[in-house]
């Protein structure tokens, strides 16, 4: 009885051992004319705007490239920044996926530091002209002029508006000026409308607010420097964007709930109707042009025209792959990544997802016309101001993010907010 | 066999695989964040040694707020053990009496720590929405509009908030503990109080509390240090939200590790969560002993 035992717990060891042994190639072959699988790590959840982009690429690639698999694995935006990090920092190949989303400056700039990320220069020299994808594009993914991502699409910060609910208070047209703006608020609560709903408990939808109103009060080009860190925070119009803010939240221009709630929740208020604007990225277009109301699109208007013009924007090519420096088969998944990138800011286009960072090369006669709207607001653009979390390496970033919470949470006023930056980003 | 066990080289050889995984999942990493926490590092490049720099940082930077973490933590320990401990020991005295349909309340009160933490969340996160939450409807619907709040986003009624479902997540798992330790009580111990004329309270007091009262101590000693590590509530319902107001050192650390990319300074936190986590469960102890 006692030697069958053993026989079974030894049978028993053996997927174990086989399980702990081994470490070959979760990648396949690399070879010409055989199976190769790569990995793909994206933000793209069933919830997020751009996965019907990322299945339709790759749906396309792996029918182009019979040999070539790839395996999509998804994660919910916040955790995936964890996900990146902790398996870049300390997982081996086999934890790593060959192609990763990454958000272009400070963050992938982090992983190019660290040599993680495969230089894809010899792949745009070769196989894509200056027409194709403009240099400029890729200004974001760039670093000591090596190029290390694609961009998967381009989006501004957008002022949408729910025309029915402005026609209520009497504006058949989206403000202007900031006059016009703040009469048309002044309208809006008058006839018991919410003018704006802001996520309080994400903060990044709260820069999409503050960020604009101090583009417009001191120019793209400074606030490019004080992104940049090449300038300090110490601005007295940015002190003043920061009252501005604080002012419209004063005047119950914002709704009060926002505070608690997350940005799906204010993007839901706006798409039933519950509040007349919406700031937030231009890829929520395709979803607010599927809306049960008229909309429109704008930029918030200009605070100060002695430094700012009306014709520039938060935004940028922000969202990138790149392909994982430990790839097994880093090469091929590098033309992957490139290929795909093109495909999926195709699809983006298409589904009013983003802005094309890639010229497109199809038909865009069938394009949703709110996009198009925005494209004409970006055609006109002088300059261009990335989101300042993006911009910013992780700790400084941060530390912005709690002072703009600050704000929102009426903590601090414009003069704490570049008090407080300018001692602890010195 | 006895020889066996009586050879030391077998008992080192039958308890190292044991000791091997224990020192591999968690002397191990408690030694690399001890040894992390003295560097400079954001993860991915090269580190900077930097002495106890980190821990000097950490107790005096207003910016990091570990002090108001840590009295967040402290705050919920406490309340754990003068709230949450109380009322689990209510219930474990009342269903301990052998009450009808015991076996149905106990599985009732068990079942918050049964559910997932994130649903637990997700279910809180639905009662507090200042619009259409349960809180805010019933206060309406009995007049008390002025008491309606914006619970989790309101810095004065956020921590409260966050502390209500933690608590009634684990009223359950505590007085199941004790309720095992109430039905321990020999019935003769109690049969021969009752005879000599002591009332239910006295009973309770004089006979089941000192004979469960290793059994109180291991309570304490999981609320106290279950409150120091709490995370994921909060995690789910604020993420330490809004303004800092809700933060615990679990989740500054994580903020500190992936968000800031401060390795060193997310390893300080996880190695002082540690210690303190020791030392309290050993001042338990020690409070116990003393009372004995």
């Amino acid at each position: 009885m006692k030697k069958i035992l053993a026989i079974i717990l030894c049978v028993c060891m053996v997927p174990f051992m086989v399980a702990c042994g081994g470490g070959g190639q979760s990648g396949g072959e690399s070879s010409d004319g055989e199976q190769v699988t790569l990995k793909l790590w994206s933000i793209a959840t069933e919830s997020d705007a751009n996965r019907p982009a990322y299945l339709q690429a790759i749906e396309d690639y792996e029918a182009a490239h019979p040999n070539v698999k790839i395996e999509m694995e998804a994660f919910e935006n916040e955790s995936y920044k964890t996900k990146i990090k902790a398996a870049m920092s300390g997982g081996s190949s086999e934890d790593l996926p060959d192609i990763f989303f990454t958000w272009g400056g400070a963050f992938l700039g982090d992983f190019v530091d660290a040599g993680k990320v495969v230089c894809l220069d010899d792949i745009y020299a070769n196989n894509y002209t200056e027409e194709q994808i403009p240099s400029v594009m890729l200004n974001n993914s760039s670093y000591d002029g090596k190029h290390y991502g694609v961009p998967t699409t381009f989006n501004i910060v957008a002022m949408y508006a729910n025309m029915d609910l402005l026609k209520q208070a009497g504006w058949d047209k989206v403000p202007e000026t900031y006059e016009e703006l703040t009469k048309c608020c002044d309208d809006l609560v008058a006839a018991g409308i919410i003018p704006f709903g802001c996520a309080g408990s994400e903060t990044w939808c709260v820069t999409e607010y503050l960020e604009p109103i101090i583009l417009k009060s001191i120019g793209y080009e400074d606030l490019n420097k004080i992104f940049a860190g090449e300038a300090t925070w110490n601005d007295p119009d940015i002190a003043k964007s920061v009252d501005t803010l604080q002012e419209m939240i004063d005047k119950g221009y914002f709704d009060p709930s926002g505070i608690a709630l997350g940005n799906d929740e204010v993007k839901a208020n706006f798409l039933a109707g519950k509040t007349a604007f919406y700031q937030n990225g231009s890829w929520n277009t395709g979803e607010v042009a599927g809306a049960d109301f008229e909309s429109s699109v704008a930029m918030f208007p200009v605070m100060n025209a002695e430094r700012s013009t009306a014709n520039c924007a938060i935004g940028g090519p922000s969202d990138h792959l790149a392909v994982c420096s430990e790839s097994a088969n880093a090469d091929l998944a590098a033309e992957v990544a490139v290929e795909l990138g093109k495909e999926i800011c195709h699809y983006n286009y298409l589904n009013a997802v983003g802005l094309p960072a890639w010229t497109p090369d199809y038909d865009t006669s069938a394009l949703e016309p709110l996009m198009v709207q925005i494209g004409d607001i970006v055609n006109k653009c002088e300059g261009m101001v990335l989101f300042g979390d993006t911009a910013m390496s992780a700790d400084p970033a941060q530390i912005y993010l709690d002072y703009v919470a600050k704000v929102y949470g009426k903590e601090i006023d414009g003069q704490g907010f570049i008090d407080g930056l300018t001692k602890d980003l010195q | 066999m006895n020889k066996m066990y009586s050879d030391k080289r077998y008992i080192i050889l039958f308890l190292l695989p044991a000791l091997i995984l224990f020192c591999g999942v968690l002397i191990a990493p408690i030694g690399a964040s001890g040894y992390y926490s003295f560097f400079d590092w954001n993860g991915f490049t090269d580190k900077t040694f930097i002495g106890l720099s980190n821990y000097k940082e950490l107790f005096t930077s207003d910016s990091i707020g570990f002090m108001k973490a840590l009295g967040n933590s402290l705050l919920l320990a406490v309340l754990s053990v003068f709230l949450q401990l109380p009322l689990a020991l209510l219930l474990a005295l009342v269903l301990g009496k052998n009450i009808k349909g015991e076996r149905t309340f106990l599985s009732v009160y068990f079942m918050p720590v049964l559910i997932s933490t994130v649903v637990i969340g997700q279910l809180w996160l639905k009662i507090y929405n200042p619009d259409y939450g349960v809180l805010n409807v019933a206060l309406r619907a009995v007049g008390l509009d002025d008491l309606t709040r914006i619970w989790l986003g309101d810095k004065a009624t956020a921590l409260g908030a966050v502390f209500v479902p933690i608590l009634w997540q684990y009223v359950g798992y505590h007085m199941l503990l004790l309720y095992a330790g109430v039905k321990s009580v020999p019935p003769e111990l109690r049969e021969a109080a009752m005879l000599d004329g002591a009332s239910d309270g006295q009973v309770n007091r004089f006979i089941v509390l000192p004979y469960i009262k290793p059994i109180i101590k291991i309570s304490v000693i999981f609320a106290v240090t279950g409150s120091l590590k709490s995370f994921d509530l909060i995690y789910v319902l604020t993420n330490g939200g809004p303004l800092h107001a809700t933060e615990v050192p679990s989740t500054l650390m994580i903020s500190m590790l992936f968000l800031r990319n401060r390795y060193g300074m997310g390893s300080t936190i996880a190695v002082l969560l540690i210690l303190l986590c020791f030392g309290f469960a050993l001042l338990i102890n020690l409070i116990f002993k003393e009372e004995d």
